[in-house]
């Protein structure tokens, strides 16, 4: 296997981390780490799984994921916003739906 | 073999620096293993053969990103003497299964993709068969703003979007909070800023001018000038306002204006939308997303809504 | 292998010790100034062997000169973050190492 095939297999463990994080995880902000960390792995899948064209890189998927990568940015810093605002609000940072239902 | 090596290296640390990110024991510890996680994901994207987007994960998602986390994370420890509340992680028996089904769904697709037989599609090869006619030597600038150039108008967008959202929840407080409050002045500081922000200036247009023809463009410029803002506005030379000035306005603006502008004076010529007139457009276009960008990052890092001389200034 | 990679080898391998030393150090110093310690000076000569080993290998004049300015940026950066560390240690916290191994 060579070292494009190496990222896949790199992406799809980081793809099962960000969602372990994800559904695992009670503070907010850990929750975005997942997430990012899962938007991250798409990206190199995409432009892992796209091989070189007649030996140089292919750019249409490299500037997917530039576009990929600024609004995830985007999408953090509006997260974040929420979550410091929801915590001055209620004072913890967490959505605990651990006292109505149950979990998995 | 010891490319592959190399390769191994750096997988093996993605993944131990994600798996500490959500399950490390404290949320400021979680916060350094995101950031070290984002710049090894610099060094994959160049091991890649992608050095646009090893510069854009650096500046950005690195560097920016956790910027703007350490600050959030300021902003829950005020007046607390402790570190936040930090729950336990839930009990859930489904959350592994999970897991590992959507990341085998992950590498089946990525596998399928990187042994099919099916051709490729034609958009890279068209790309690069076509470079040397438009006079720009990094197919990625290229797609970004002549072929993809309504991807690129929305994501100039989608950042402004994010900021005015981020302007709409926030409190009460509107930028005057202590999340950025500066330490006190030392001249180490100064002398550091004296050398480091025209550096800094000069790396970020350099970065904006070599993106036609070299690794680079607006966005990595734009990043790291929005890093010489985080370090005036974390020294204390700028401050944050509630409220934003015109000029701050204009800037925030500039970028999403001009390509909007500049994208629609080509259906009056009956082209069709976006088709830019020439490579003065694509070098325009490119400052002004630069600037834009760069005003955007700082004022969402700020928490304010405006920029002003600060304490220190 | 030549001898300038003979040279380049022996320079990056030595630089990477010094970055082993300053994280062995790190993790196993018992105070925030022993750790700023061996930080600051491991890591700024580790630094400055890997850079030039890259120049060494390169040898043009351009790139010699963009590591040098490397060099001497990520000094001045070590240096002042360093600066401020211990300040803040020495102004807000207990200096014993028991109480400095609490905070973060």
């Amino acid at each position: 296997m060579d070292s494009l095939g190496l990222y896949v297999l790199a992406a799809a463990v980081l793809f099962g981390v960000g969602v372990y994080g994800l559904i695992v995880a009670e503070h907010l902000m850990r929750k975005l780490f997942a997430i990012n960390i899962m938007g991250n792995a798409i990206f190199i899948l995409l432009v892992a799984a796209s091989g070189p064209i007649q030996g140089s890189p292919d750019p249409v998927p490299q500037a997917l994921v530039l576009t990929g990568i600024v609004i995830a940015v985007s999408a953090t810093a509006f997260a974040l916003a929420l979550m410091v605002r929801l915590y001055q609000e209620t004072g913890q940072a967490t959505l605990s739906s651990r006292d109505d239902g149950d979990d998995g | 073999m010891t490319l592959f090596l190399l390769d191994g290296l750096i997988v093996v640390g993605l993944v131990t620096l994600a798996y500490q990110a959500v399950s490390s024991r404290s949320l400021f510890r979680g916060i350094i293993h995101f950031v070290v996680f984002g710049l090894t994901m610099a060094l994959a994207w160049a091991r890649v053969g992608a050095p646009d987007l090893a510069m854009a994960e650096a500046a950005i998602g690195a560097g920016l990103t956790g910027a703007l986390m350490l600050v959030a994370y300021r902003r829950l420890v005020e007046g607390r003497s402790d570190s936040p509340a930090d729950p336990a992680p839930a009990q859930s028996r489904l959350a592994l299964p999970i897991a590992i089904g959507s990341g085998l769904l992950v590498g089946v697709i990525g596998l399928s993709a990187l042994f099919s037989e099916v051709e490729p599609a034609q958009a890279g090869q068209a790309v690069l068969s076509e470079l040397q006619q438009v006079d720009l030597g990094n197919p990625i600038t290229a797609v970004l703003l002549l072929y993809r150039g309504l991807d690129t108008l929305l994501e100039v967008a989608v950042l402004l979007t994010a900021f005015l959202a981020a302007r709409a929840v926030a409190g009460a407080d509107g930028g005057e909070g202590s999340a950025t409050t500066p330490a006190p002045e030392t001249p180490m500081v100064g002398a550091l800023l004296a050398v480091v922000i025209p550096l800094t200036v000069l790396v970020a247009i350099h970065l904006l001018r070599a993106g036609s023809y070299e690794p680079g463009g607006a966005f990595q410029g734009g990043a790291v000038l929005a890093g010489a803002g985080v370090l005036l506005i974390l020294s204390g030379r700028i401050a944050a306002t509630p409220v934003a000035g015109p000029l701050i306005r204009m800037g925030l603006l500039a970028g999403l204006v001009s390509f909007m502008l500049i994208g629609l004076v080509p259906l009056l010529k009956g082209s069709p939308l976006l088709a830019l007139p020439g490579l003065w457009a694509v070098y325009f276009i490119e400052t002004a997303m630069m600037l834009s960008i760069a005003i955007t990052l700082i004022l969402l890092f700020a928490g304010g809504g405006g920029l002003k001389r600060g304490r220190n200034g | 292998m030549t001898l300038t990679d003979d040279v380049t080898l022996a320079l990056l391998l030595a630089g990477c010790g010094f970055y082993l030393a300053g994280t062995v150090g790190l993790l196993r110093f018992p105070d925030v100034f022993c750790r700023l310690h061996a930080l600051t000076k491991a890591d700024n000569l580790g630094l400055f062997l890997v850079c030039s080993g890259l120049a060494v290998h390169s040898g043009e004049a351009r790139v010699v000169s963009l590591l040098l300015l490397i060099w001497l940026v990520g000094l001045l950066a070590a240096t002042v973050s360093a600066h401020l560390i211990a300040r803040h240690a020495h102004q807000h916290l207990a200096t014993s190492p028991e109480d400095s191994n609490e905070q973060r």
